[in-house]
């Protein structure tokens, strides 16, 4: 604890124990709570005691019969378990029976203070840190403490119930860590008391009738297994196992949830699963024994495990198939391979939750389609993976909910009803669609695939979100199409595909909803990043309106839009597809040059995004040596940078840096790897004289946007400014340019210049600069020291131990009435 | 981040303010306390894509049994109160509401929905704030008294909400006043917050409204907006800068630069947090140590002045009035607070009012009126009785109550039984009269016969060839007794649904049978 810190502690202390003196800011105890754990974690809690035997006078003083914020009394328990956690530390609180009148029946437990649940939580805290050595366990024995934790799981507050339990898993731990860890053969009956205590306790509640405590039970059990993985777990197992399977007696099956986190936790164990100790055939048992809707999160957990018994993962499959199988056998389409997953009966319970009500289908069906899509990628899913069916089911599902498909019988029907219309299953299918596209299907199924894509995207009843997804999904099936041989180009297939979505794109374009134009521009983007080259779908482009309309879109009345236009438009002119036609008005000239327009966005627009779109497809066209950018580079960087510092938007003004990083790579040569800003390869100049390198970087006034960005009120601006003046200064290290005595007073004049712009005042520009005068003023900046300041954050001394002790004493008393007033 | 995939309802204002302040959320996140792994601006604008705006008043139908409702809140632009509704259930949730109309918000609304649970704020739970007129009176002393010394004023401010109110009340001041000293606030999200102020009129106050047409008070004639550099220009000047607890940028820079002059001064309109440069001020801090080890001495004048818009116990009372729910429950307050709160809604209004600390769950007992529908066999009987239904009258319906898949139907129980493939079973009533008479079995039924009809003109009384006499569904026998000759036992048998009937009857023939006939 540094000195100053040491000076106010006292005082702080005779604060917090004094009842007329409230603290009314609880967020400061947690606050001082945190720094004492970081004192205490790194030194010995001995010393810090016997430093500060204020803190040992603030434990003393909550003890005595007071009008004591309840607060004050958590953060005091809190605050001793802490301290309490190393053991000499212990011992010397055990020396003045500190310990048992603060967490013993004689302290608050026994109080008034009890019934405030911050003090209820504060107890269990304090003892979750004390509980570290076999003394404490001594202790919580002593005290009874282990009875009062029993009570505390069926807390009224959650958080009060739920670290109780946690606490009860802990010690447990604890308990066993000596003597059973040493002999993993030792039987239940031969530990010690206080873990058998807490076993009895949890076969006590598993027995019971009431499900909240059945629920409390499987929770510590889960927490348990899911962290502790010594052989005692297992032999904990043996002896729980028959209760946890008798649950399954029940009907309904009591705190299922809780359960099925219970039995995976167990799966899970390294410990557990390898010697399975019935737990398959009990995993088994709870898959048929539950709702579908339940057993679905237990199917996908089985199905995740690394070792599982071949059955229980087909029984597991076999679950999460059964309603689109039901699916498909309501609109009279053979379920085809999900038949061999699909043996094990309880088809009808599914069709039943399937009916039952409109929300138990379109939940049912949403959470077996999330299941199915988590499971798709894994390496571990079900082989032979019935990519077909499920295509099949997934197409059924979506014509089922724009009403195209037809039910074929009564159960068809209801299905229709409940999900015509429904945009919550079209949105999962859709996803889930999007995902099958990493698998092959046969012709004739993609052909569908593509085709209630389309009618999707067609469709007027398409809402924005559902769009949305479509157009992802569609992406994802035109990427996997398999490519023509020979040819990089999309196969016939998607080609065919592609000349009917064409004509649709424009309508979307134009759609009302602006988030239908943007998802629609998303797309677009995005399908012209993959096949801008390729000659099938450049001509299907520029034979529809959409180029045209996608250059309107640049003056959409939406901020987002015109960002998704200019960077639909920065891919299109980059591929060479902008649609240049001599307009009547200017005969025989182009329109205005897309640069020109950007340009125009970037100094003009009201909204940051479409500002941010126009610098990266600038950084981008930089990049690639775009022709419009070729044509007179360092005319277009010098504009950029101009227009870009200017910018309100911390985001413009960080990719200006990015475009002069990717400018100087070029004028310089790319940096060393180490360079956050590393990228792909540029076209190196070779690195001439460097004087010579330098002066197009000053011809630009790159340096005076650097420097400008140093100092720049948006810290992750002026980080990268700073990167990049340090590279540049590695990159003139070897220069040993004339130390020619006319630039001397130059170089000081930009230095002062400098200073006045780190005060605040950045009016003056600086001009042009020299190379020489840059490499000088370079070298004398301390880079290195504004980089260490610009890594810490901003608030750093504000957030310190000791402004926060002068704080709180500060705020005692002055405050008053205004406390609660917030915005 | 967390994935979540289904719509978000906002109102139009807050739709159209969120983007902006959740990008300066994440830039302060990023920029200030330098948080690499954040929400980008992509996932801001797909979070976005996922609202559905609201409009006051109108029911929102979430799905088959969801419904919401937003009320005006006055808080900030765009703050609305909502109601949740599921079949006959509803809650109403405040979120912060101010009761009181200020100079750019109107005072929080809400019809009397009758809720089961009214879910309130209760910030200043005791408080009965002082009038605004006197806290707009000081605060405009203030200023008016820094400028008139030369000095310059520094009012932090977060870009939504006071900026706006104390932006009208300094702009009519001024001309009021005719007073010339430049007022700025710091470009930004201020400047965008007043664009919005413009495009939602219709969610300020009555006043701006009103005076709309002719001018549009969020246009400032006396407000310019700021340039750093203008900081050191001399003589007097007020800026509104952004963060409003001087934790960060523009104000707190500015504040660094003024802070040693004891002309000048700066007013905190708000609540700021530990950590900040606003609390240390505030908390009377005059010594503040900078980056660097360096100490920034405050000599300028530091003033509090709370302009917070949250409703006080006054307005509480008020909405909880105006709504009449069956209970409330006070959040964001303090427990000690809350508690005479609490006592004073329980008095004053008859309800039960809850105060759960953090992750307490409080059981509410409601009664739900659980809809049923009624089959149209059934209805058309009950029509065919010649009485329409009228919803004032409640009227005694018989059926059967079949629940199935948590559906509620009321049919005769003649199709209850054939849906239900189930056959039927008649309860009757047995009851034995014992009835002097010499005479025999036959003639006795046929003097009960004749009794009977002439005292059951309405009913349908039948002497049946058996000698048994019927009344409706009622069967009487006559028997001789087996040990009195001279008594006769009447074995009266009717169904449960003639009970009234029945009993009529049995005691009718206790009586006995008039001697006349005799």
């Amino acid at each position: 604890m540094d000195p100053e810190c040491s000076q106010l502690l006292p005082a702080l202390c005779s604060v917090l124990a004094d009842p007329r003196q409230p603290v009314t800011d609880d967020t400061c105890l947690e606050k001082l709570l945190d720094w004492f754990k970081t004192i205490t974690e790194a030194g010995s809690s001995l010393l810090l005691l016997q430093e500060h035997p204020c803190l040992l006078g603030l434990l003393c003083h909550v003890l005595k019969p007071q009008d004591l914020s309840p607060r004050v009394l958590a953060f005091s328990l809190r605050l001793a378990g802490m301290l309490a956690a190393q053991e000499d530390c212990f011992q010397y609180l055990q020396q003045g029976e500190l310990l048992p009148r603060l967490f013993g029946e004689a302290g608050p437990l026994g109080g008034a203070a009890w019934t405030a649940p911050s003090v209820r939580s504060g107890w269990i805290q304090g003892l979750r840190s004390l509980a570290r050595h076999p003394s404490a366990l001594c202790f919580l024995a002593d005290c009874g403490a282990v009875d009062t934790i029993f009570s505390l799981q069926g807390d009224s507050s959650l958080f009060v119930a739920s670290a109780a339990g946690q606490l009860l898993v802990h010690v447990l731990g604890l308990s066993l860590q000596g003597p059973a860890e040493g002999h993993p053969g030792l039987q239940t009956g031969d530990w010690p008391v206080c873990a058998q205590k807490i076993v009895s306790h949890i076969e006590e509640s598993l027995r019971s009738a009431a499900t909240p405590q059945i629920t409390q039970a499987l929770n510590v059990l889960t927490t348990t297994f899911g962290h502790c993985h010594n052989p005692w777990t297992q032999v904990l197992w043996v002896r729980l196992s028959p209760l946890v399977a008798r649950l399954l007696e029940k009907d309904p099956v009591p705190a299922a949830h809780s359960l099925v986190d219970l039995l995976l936790s167990v799966a899970r164990s390294p410990v557990l699963s390898s010697s399975s100790c019935g737990l398959w055939e009990t995993l088994a048992q709870t898959l048929s024994h539950l709702s579908p809707t339940q057993a679905g999160p237990l199917a996908l957990g089985i199905l995740k495990l690394q070792e599982c018994p071949q059955a229980l993962r087909a029984q597991a499959f076999a679950v999460l198939l059964q309603p689109l199988t039901c699916v498909l056998e309501a609109t009279a389409q053979a379920p085809g391979l999900l038949d061999s997953w699909d043996g094990t009966g309880g088809a009808s319970v599914t069709v039943d939750t399937l009916l039952a009500s409109k929300a138990a289908c379109v939940g049912l069906l949403c959470r077996t389609l999330a299941h199915l899509e988590l499971l798709q990628p894994l390496p571990q899913r079900p082989s032979p993976w019935p990519q077909a069916p499920l295509l099949g089911a997934t197409v059924t599902i979506l014509r089922l909910c724009s009403g195209s498909a037809t039910p074929a019988s009564d159960a068809g029907g209801h299905l229709c009803a409940f999900l015509v219309g429904c945009v919550r299953v079209q949105r999962a299918a859709l996803d889930f669609l999007g995902t099958l596209s990493r698998g092959t299907g046969p012709r004739e199924l993609v052909t569908q695939v593509f085709a209630v894509l389309l009618e999707y995207l067609t469709s007027p009843d398409s809402s924005p979100t559902v769009l949305k997804k479509a157009f992802q999904a569609t992406f994802r099936w035109l990427q996997s199409s398999p490519e023509t041989p020979g040819c990089s180009d999309l196969d016939p297939h998607a080609q065919l595909f592609l000349r009917e979505l064409l004509p649709v794109l424009p309508k979307r374009l134009c759609s009302p909803c602006w988030e239908v134009r943007d998802s629609g521009l998303e797309f677009l983007t995005q399908m012209i990043g993959r096949w801008g080259g390729q000659a099938g779908f450049r001509r299907a482009l520029l034979a529809s309106e959409v180029p045209e309309l996608t250059e309107q879109l640049l003056r959409d009345p939406e901020s987002y839009v015109r960002a998704s236009a200019v960077a639909a438009m920065g891919q299109l002119s980059s591929q060479g597809l902008r649609v240049t036609p001599a307009s009547p008005e200017h005969p025989g000239g182009q329109q205005k040059s897309l640069l020109a327009e950007l340009l125009h966005i970037l100094s003009t627009d009201s909204e940051g995004f479409p500002r941010r779109a126009v610098m990266h497809v600038f950084t981008q066209w930089l990049r690639d040596g775009h022709a419009d950018v070729a044509a007179d580079t360092e005319r277009f960087v010098a504009r950029v940078l101009q227009v870009a510092s200017q910018d309100l938007d911390w985001e413009v003004r960080a990719q200006g840096l990015e475009l002069a990083l990717v400018f100087l790579e070029q004028t310089l040569g790319r940096p060393s790897s180490h360079c956050p800003y590393a990228v792909t390869p540029p076209v190196a100049a070779p690195p001439s004289p460097l004087a010579q390198a330098l002066r197009p970087l000053c011809r630009v006034q790159l340096f005076e946007f650097a420097f400008r960005a140093l100092f720049d009120c948006d810290r992750p601006v002026a980080q990268k400014s700073c990167d990049l003046l340090l590279f540049l200064r590695a990159q003139t290290a070897s220069y040993s340019g004339p130390q020619g005595s006319g630039s001397v007073p130059e170089v000081a004049s930009v230095e002062a210049a400098l200073q006045r712009w780190q005060a605040g005042d950045q009016g003056q520009p600086l001009g042009y600069l020299e190379p020489e005068v840059v490499v000088a003023v370079l070298r004398s900046m301390d880079l290195e020291g504004l980089r260490g300041a610009l890594a810490e954050s901003s608030d750093r001394v504000e957030k310190s131990p000791q402004s926060l002790l002068q704080d709180m004493l500060a705020t005692v008393g002055a405050l008053g009435e205004d406390e609660a007033d917030c915005y | 981040m967390v994935g979540y995939d289904g719509p978000i309802y906002m109102t139009h204002p807050t739709q159209a303010i969120c983007p902006i302040l959740l990008e300066d959320y994440r830039k302060i996140a990023v920029d200030k306390k330098g948080e690499a792994n954040f929400f980008t601006s992509q996932m801001i604008k797909d979070c976005m894509k996922k609202v559905v705006a609201v409009h006051l008043h109108q029911t929102v139908q979430v799905d088959d049994e969801l419904e919401i409702k937003a009320y005006y809140a006055g808080h900030v632009l765009g703050a609305a109160m909502f109601q949740i509704k599921v079949g006959s259930e509803s809650v109403v949730y405040t979120g912060d509401y101010n009761m009181t109309p200020d100079r750019h918000l109107g005072a929080a609304w809400i019809d009397k929905c009758r809720p089961n649970l009214l879910i309130t704020e209760s910030t200043y739970a005791t408080t009965i704030r002082d009038s605004k007129r006197c806290r707009e009176r000081d605060f405009l002393k203030k200023v008016h008294e820094a400028v008139e010394r030369g000095g310059k004023v520094l009012i932090p401010v977060f870009a939504l909400g006071r900026a706006q109110e104390l932006c009208i009340l300094l702009e009519t001041f001024w001309e009021r006043m005719n007073l010339k000293a430049p007022i700025y606030f710091s470009t930004g999200l201020t400047e965008k917050a007043n664009h919005y102020y413009k495009l939602f009129i219709t969610w300020t106050n009555q006043k701006i409204r009103k005076t709309f047409v002719q001018r549009n008070m969020f246009e400032f004639k006396h407000i310019k907006a700021f340039d750093r550099a203008f900081a050191d220009n001399p003589g007097p000047m007020v800026v509104f800068a952004t963060p409003g607890m001087l934790h960060a940028g523009q104000s707190l820079q500015i504040f660094r630069k003024w802070a040693g002059n004891e002309k000048n001064m700066v007013i905190m309109p708000g609540y700021c947090v530990q950590g900040t440069v606003g609390h240390k001020i505030l908390s009377g801090q005059r010594k503040l140590e900078m980056e660097g080890r360096q100490v920034l001495e405050v000599k300028m004048q530091v003033e509090y002045m709370s302009f917070s818009a949250h409703a006080d116990a006054k307005g509480i009372m008020q909405l909880v009035g105006q709504a009449e729910p069956e209970s409330v429950l006070l959040v964001h307050g303090e427990a000690k607070k809350m508690e005479f709160l609490k006592q004073k809604i329980e008095q004053e209004f008859r309800v039960s009012c809850y105060m759960p600390a953090n992750g307490e769950t409080v059981t509410l007992p409601t009664s739900p009126s659980i809809p049923v529908g009624i089959s149209l066999g059934l209805l058309k009987r009950e029509m065919a009785q010649g009485l329409l239904p009228d919803a004032k009258k409640p009227r005694l319906l018989h059926g059967t109550l079949i629940m199935k898949d948590s559906n509620f139907r009321l049919v005769s129980s003649e199709q209850a039984l054939k849906e239900l493939g189930l056959a039927e079973h008649q309860l009757r009533f047995t009851c034995r009269v014992h009835l002097h008479d010499p005479r025999k079995e036959q003639e006795t039924a046929m003097r009960v016969y004749s009794h009977l009809k002439s005292v059951l003109k309405e009913h349908c009384v039948q002497h049946l060839p058996d000698g048994s006499v019927t009344v409706e569904s009622i069967l009487i026998q006559a028997a001789a007794h087996s040990e009195d000759p001279g008594t006769k036992v009447l074995l009266v048998s009717w169904t449960y649904q003639d009970e009234e009937l029945g009993s009529h009857l049995t005691s009718l023939l206790k009586k006995g049978l008039p001697q006349a006939a005799s």
